[in-house]
């Protein structure tokens, strides 16, 4: 088809659209979804039995705040950078809390080690969390990945990537202050696995997600 | 109409966000000479420039309402082209790897060897068994047989790469056998 041809028939196509708000006020908005989770689950589950002796340990306190921090930042990065006219270089954003949040981690498999406890890893537990992490990262998934269903015609690999760094980040803390687990395998499992688990899976499907969502949405 | 110039764009897709059409296809056809610059830059080829171009447009459609009529224009739309540019020459990258391009030496052989007819002659029948094993085995499967590389190749128990090489060698050998000159 000319070129001229194929603008025309753009130009007819051309029904109105709302402008996307800014990244910021995106990032708010899923914010709120996940406040909005954490609140239904902290109303079923409650929080942690040792919540109060874990405020004063710093491992946690550093912990939960770096993986809460990666998870913010990496939503805006990606939010940001899923539109055209924004440098790549945003989505390394959320790398310096991840490092602290992977530090602590490390850090805590280390000193929890003798604290290994074969009850932690009670099947009854582990399927309770395993629940939990799907019922905190489905939402958050399923929202963050509507927000960027432009993405699947410019950037979608990368994007995704750091989408699902969010969500982990997010799902971290969530179980952090839902469950005890602070056991060296429990702890790596959770924290590690899950968000290892969680951006591989966005990093393999994450393209055919945004599609199928980009393309329902549409239709 | 046409708009040319870059500073009246952002207002233009401003309207064109609330449908307003002629404001659209005013830009459209505005930005479409920047566009083909931009891709002349990065593809030689006539029709690969244009291919490109409406694919910025259709891209530039698709994703219209993430334009901020608060930022400039301009970047935005170069950064659509800059994906839709990479995104042709990763295609194209991938193509040339796949194909093995004819050129003229390839074409006379493959007119000649058109029917088995013409296999019938001596002459060509000497040279075929006059080249080295592999080269004459690349031509017989991929040239005479018709198969693909990857058939030759499990044939043959050759890489691809080689059968390629192979065939080329071949054919130039085939040329200077046959008397008709070569490179």
């Amino acid at each position: 088809m000319e070129t001229s041809a194929f603008i025309k028939t753009l130009a007819n196509a051309a029904e109105p659209v709302r402008a996307i708000q800014r990244p910021m006020v995106r990032t708010v908005y899923w914010l709120l979804i996940a406040g909005a989770v954490l609140i239904l689950l902290l109303a079923e589950h409650g929080l942690r039995s040792d919540i109060a002796n874990q405020l004063r340990n710093p491992l946690f306190l550093i912990g939960t705040t770096a993986s809460f921090l990666t998870s913010v930042l990496a939503a805006h990065s990606c939010l940001v950078a899923s539109l055209p006219d924004r440098s790549r270089f945003w989505l390394l954003l959320p790398l310096a809390p991840l490092a602290v949040w992977m530090a602590t981690v490390g850090y805590g498999c280390l000193t929890n080690w003798v604290s290994y406890d074969a009850g932690d890893l009670r099947m009854g537990t582990a399927v309770q969390c395993f629940a939990t992490v799907l019922l905190i990262s489905l939402p958050l998934s399923i929202s963050i990945f509507v927000m960027l269903r432009h993405a699947v015609r410019l950037r979608p690999t990368f994007v995704t990537l750091v989408a699902g760094l969010a969500v982990a980040g997010m799902t971290s803390s969530a179980m952090a202050l839902l469950y005890r687990l602070d056991a060296t395998i429990m702890n790596l499992i959770w924290n590690l696995g899950t968000a290892a688990l969680i951006v591989i899976f966005k990093a393999i499907f994450g393209r055919r997600v945004l599609k199928a969502i980009a393309g329902a949405l549409k239709g | 109409m046409r708009e040319t110039d870059p500073q009246k764009w952002s207002a233009l897709m401003v309207l064109a966000q609330d449908g307003d059409m002629d404001a659209y296809q005013s830009l459209l056809l505005g930005v479409t000479p920047y566009l083909r610059a931009i891709a002349s830059r990065a593809h030689p080829n006539g029709s690969d420039v244009e291919d490109t171009v409406q694919d910025v447009l259709l891209t530039l459609h698709e994703v219209r309402q993430t334009y901020d009529p608060s930022r400039p224009f301009k970047p935005w739309l170069a950064g659509i082209a800059r994906y839709r540019i990479a995104d042709r020459l990763r295609i194209l990258g991938r193509a040339v790897a796949r194909e093995v391009p004819l050129d003229a030496e390839h074409e006379s052989i493959a007119a000649s060897a058109q029917s088995h007819d013409a296999l019938d002659s001596r002459p060509v029948n000497a040279a075929l068994r006059a080249l080295p094993e592999g080269q004459r085995q690349a031509i017989m499967l991929l040239r005479l047989e018709e198969r693909s590389l990857k058939e030759a190749a499990a044939e043959s128990g050759m890489s691809i790469a080689s059968l390629k090489v192979s065939v080329h060698r071949g054919i130039k050998a085939l040329r200077r056998l046959l008397g008709e000159g070569g490179e």
